[in-house]
């Protein structure tokens, strides 16, 4: 079996976020990256699937060379070889574009995916991958299992789950509890530094998106104390202030 | 989740002020860069985050038992060991061909850190590292292969058992006795006591570094031997049985209750079977490359916990309003200012990031210094060897004197809540006293500091060091802002000379009780030196990252702190040099023994 895992490199989740140039810029300046957490619950599921059913699995990130130790982290945790698609993401489209380019060539028989990454949030490019390819694609995926070229999956739907059966090749999104994280050993970190990391250059494509600034939430205001059997000031400020009544 | 190490300053440490990617040059390291180098912390971090910090309370609430001679820990401790193990962090460092991945002693020191201090009752991985090392490193082709990989996979324990009820800080005065036997091994009989992780249901076995007297063998420490015992020992057709190694007793330590602390005696049954470790009666030597390393491993902790102290200590210094700033203190219609901005409260926190960040710089030299002599040869290995046994007491005692005093500065930024078991800090106070205590009390440290390091060859470890220092202050001239802190690190060093001088003529009497009488403030002076040192070299770090680079926000943030953090060490804690040589100087001796004794 052949599996494609995309991952995100993003902001670690507690990283503090600022801007330059305007609020047209991210400031990457101190700030620590990661693997985007559910890439990893996929990453964590296709390590175990490659070990379950043999065959080979390759990590793929477009981005730059900004994004190399996190795909490193990706070939320490089983990946057996990646391919960075040599460009800024730019936004979703262009992303998802990029890696059917990639999939187009290489036929994978599963192609996991984060249901959505943590620093733009858009949860669209497993969709989007899944329809320019031509083969279906479920999200959030949170159990996987292959069994006879089939996987048998579930989905977090509103109010339960829904248990879906499909052939492959496919396009899945996915979340906890899919695969616990997986923790690189040490002989997985020293084998990754041998492990092939194919960089290629994208495919040019027209910019369908211009970003024109950012900006943060506004700062939490100060807290107010107010007097446990004073519930009507409370009321008061719930109406007036917060204006969530 | 609450911060207990910054990550960022462990970056400074290793990257920017040691330069851990130099020693990949050597053939030796060749194997790894950075990126290895990031991974491994990265991975532990993970470890230290999901398996060890959550339960740091909970292992502390939930000792260790003895029930039926069976030892019982925490239910956590059987996962993490499993992790630590099957991530090949616990034999990371031994050398390829025996296990390992050669990793630097300097990656391992930031290891030990991260893991201390997220949870330091959970300090198994370095015994069982440390006992493997001497299996791999003197045991026969046999040894080895019974016990090397199945200690360095977690799934059996190590130790190192050395003190008995009468011999403590004494070794010379042990008396567990070996008797040989006609199939090479050794019947063993005798008791240990305060035996680290001496017995524990989360492995499948412990093994016993064990010194021990041969009968026969000459008094004193010549004659001491080291033994691998096991708790249980294998026999020819593969099947383990009983060693006759009896967990007596359990003690209820004050800290650190994560691991126990075991009483364990040999041989009730006459059925206690060792194995002789490399040649007879060479026992201490060999054990003393182990207890060197733990000698570090204890500094690392002592500066882990004052790491975590301190994290708690900011955090709740930076959320707690209470009074107003001294100079608004009648406005008393505006809001109560973060105790943060007080003053005092200010100071105990410099204090503790001085102590936590100069400690583990000077414990990360020491790593490096034991990564340069195992890949150089000659006089450069010798001269990196010298160096290192003469950092090594000051590397153990420094970061757990001084983080005794920074967790209780700790303790008293949180006032009331501090003394209370809803705050960590209480917790960290009882943890952190032990590491003053094992292996080799600060009093022995002292007297092996000045009695022995600062004499060997004639003096050539500190005229060693010295040299180093005085390249370090070099380059701190070419930076006006720094120049203060070079002259005042210069006058520290002639002071620590002539202190030195004063007392050097009394051991050339041979009146040693008068040389080392007040080995341990001498050794307070030598380790205040010694961190100012590394914080002039932390000081040059920052100051060219200001100079040259547009570090950003952030960044000048870090540098600046640095800076500050600098000033305060040269400012608050240097002067405290002056009384120790004074005292070192005086020719008043009050605490030597007389023929009439002064009632106490």
């Amino acid at each position: 079996m052949k599996i494609l895992v995309c991952i995100t490199s993003v902001p670690d989740t507690t990283a503090k976020i600022s801007f330059t140039q305007d609020n047209t810029q991210f400031n990457k300046t101190g700030v620590q990256f990661i693997i985007g957490p559910y890439d990893d619950y996929a990453l964590a599921r296709a390590v175990e699937l490659k070990e379950q059913h043999g065959g080979s699995l390759t990590v793929l990130n477009v981005g730059t060379s900004d994004s190399d130790p996190q795909i490193r982290k990706a070939l320490a945790i089983g990946a057996d070889d990646a391919i960075r698609i040599d460009t800024e993401p730019t936004d979703s489209y262009f992303v998802a574009a990029q890696i059917a380019e990639i999939a187009q060539k290489n036929s994978y028989d599963l192609i996991l995916m984060g249901r959505e990454s943590i620093d733009f949030n858009s949860g669209v490019v497993h969709g989007l991958v899944g329809e320019m390819l031509g083969i279906p694609s479920y999200s959030p995926v949170m159990k996987l299992e292959i069994t006879d070229g089939k996987a048998e999956f579930a989905r977090e739907i509103d109010g339960g789950k829904e248990f879906l059966e499909a052939d492959l090749p496919l396009v899945l999104g996915c979340q906890e509890p899919i695969a616990e994280w997986k923790i690189p050993n040490m002989r997985g970190i020293m084998t990754a530094r041998s492990k092939p990391l194919n960089v290629v250059p994208a495919t040019p494509m027209d910019d369908l998106t211009v970003l024109k600034k950012y900006t943060l939430p506004a700062p939490k205001g100060e807290c107010k104390m107010i007097a446990a059997e004073d519930a009507e000031q409370l009321i008061a400020l719930l109406r007036t202030e917060a204006k969530v009544l | 989740m609450p911060q207990y190490f910054d990550r960022r300053n462990l970056d400074f440490l290793l990257y920017e002020v040691h330069d851990a990617p130099e020693l990949t040059k050597y053939l030796y390291f060749e194997a790894h860069d950075r990126e290895t180098f990031d991974l491994v912390l990265d991975s532990v971090t993970q470890i230290a985050d999901t398996l060890m910090h959550p339960h740091y309370r909970d292992v502390d609430r939930n000792p260790p038992e003895l029930k039926d001679g069976k030892v019982t820990v925490h239910p956590q401790i059987k996962p993490f060991l499993k992790a630590v193990g099957e991530g090949g962090l616990i034999g990371a460092g031994f050398p390829f061909g025996k296990g390992g991945q050669q990793l630097p002693e300097m990656v391992g020191a930031c290891v030990d850190f991260i893991q201390m201090a997220a949870n330091n009752g959970m300090m198994y991985t370095g015994l069982t590292s440390g006992a493997a090392n001497l299996i791999a490193t003197f045991g026969s082709p046999a040894l080895v292969d019974a016990y090397v990989a199945k200690m360095l996979g977690g799934q059996w324990q190590g130790t190192m058992a050395l003190t008995e009820p009468q011999a403590g800080s004494s070794l010379s005065d042990i008396t567990t006795t070996a008797e040989p036997q006609p199939d090479g091994s050794y019947r063993i009989t005798g008791q240990k006591v305060f035996i680290s992780a001496g017995d524990l249901d989360a492995v499948d076995n412990v093994v016993h570094l064990m010194l021990v007297r041969i009968k026969g063998a000459p008094k004193g420490t010549k004659g001491i031997s080291l033994f691998v015992v096991p708790k249980f020992r294998l026999e020819e057709d593969g099947s383990f049985v009983d060693n006759d190694v009896t967990s007596t007793g359990i003690y209820h330590k004050l800290g650190q209750r994560g691991t126990p602390a075991m009483h364990l005696t040999m041989g009730d049954r006459g059925d206690c079977h060792g194995w002789l470790l490399g040649e007879a009666n060479r026992g201490l030597s060999y054990m003393f490359q182990m207890m060197n390393e733990a000698r570090i491993a204890v500094g690392i902790t002592g500066a882990a916990i004052a790491s975590a102290a301190y994290c708690a200590s900011l955090e709740y210094a930076r959320e707690r309003p209470q009074s107003r700033r001294l100079n608004e203190k009648n406005q008393l219609d505006s809001p109560q200012t973060m105790i943060i901005n007080h003053p005092d409260v200010k100071r105990m926190l410099l204090f503790q990031k001085a102590i936590v960040e100069g400690s583990l710089s000077l414990l990360l030299e020491s790593a490096r210094l034991s990564d340069l002599a195992h890949v150089s040869k000659g006089e450069e290995k010798e001269n990196y060897t010298l160096l290192l046994e003469l950092l090594t007491p000051v590397a153990k005692t420094f970061p757990t004197e001084m983080g005794v005093r920074s967790v209780n500065e700790g303790l008293q930024v949180l006032g009331g809540y501090g003394f209370t078991e809803d705050f960590p800090l209480e917790q960290m106070y009882r943890d952190i006293r032990i590491t003053t205590i094992y292996e080799g009390t600060t009093g022995i440290q002292s007297q092996d500091l000045l009695g022995r390091k600062m004499t060997i060859q004639g003096g050539k470890a500190p005229r060693l060091l010295f040299a180093e220092i005085d390249k370090t202050i070099t380059e701190a001239n070419t930076h006006e802002t720094l120049q203060p802190y070079a002259k005042m690190l210069g006058e520290e060093i002639q002071r620590l000379q002539k202190v030195t001088s004063t007392l050097l003529p009394f051991a050339q009497q041979g009146d040693y009780e008068r040389f080392l009488m007040d080995a341990t403030l001498y050794m307070e002076l030598f380790g205040l030196v010694t961190v100012a040192w590394q914080w002039l070299k932390q000081g040059i770090v920052a100051q060219n990252a200001l100079s040259d680079n547009s570090p950003g926000e952030s960044n000048t943030d870090f540098y600046e702190g640095k800076i500050q953090t600098m000033k305060y060490y040269f400012h608050y804690e240097v002067p405290k040099t002056l009384g120790l040589a004074k005292r070192l100087q005086d020719p008043e001796v009050l605490t030597i023994v007389k023929e009439r004794e002064v009632k106490m």
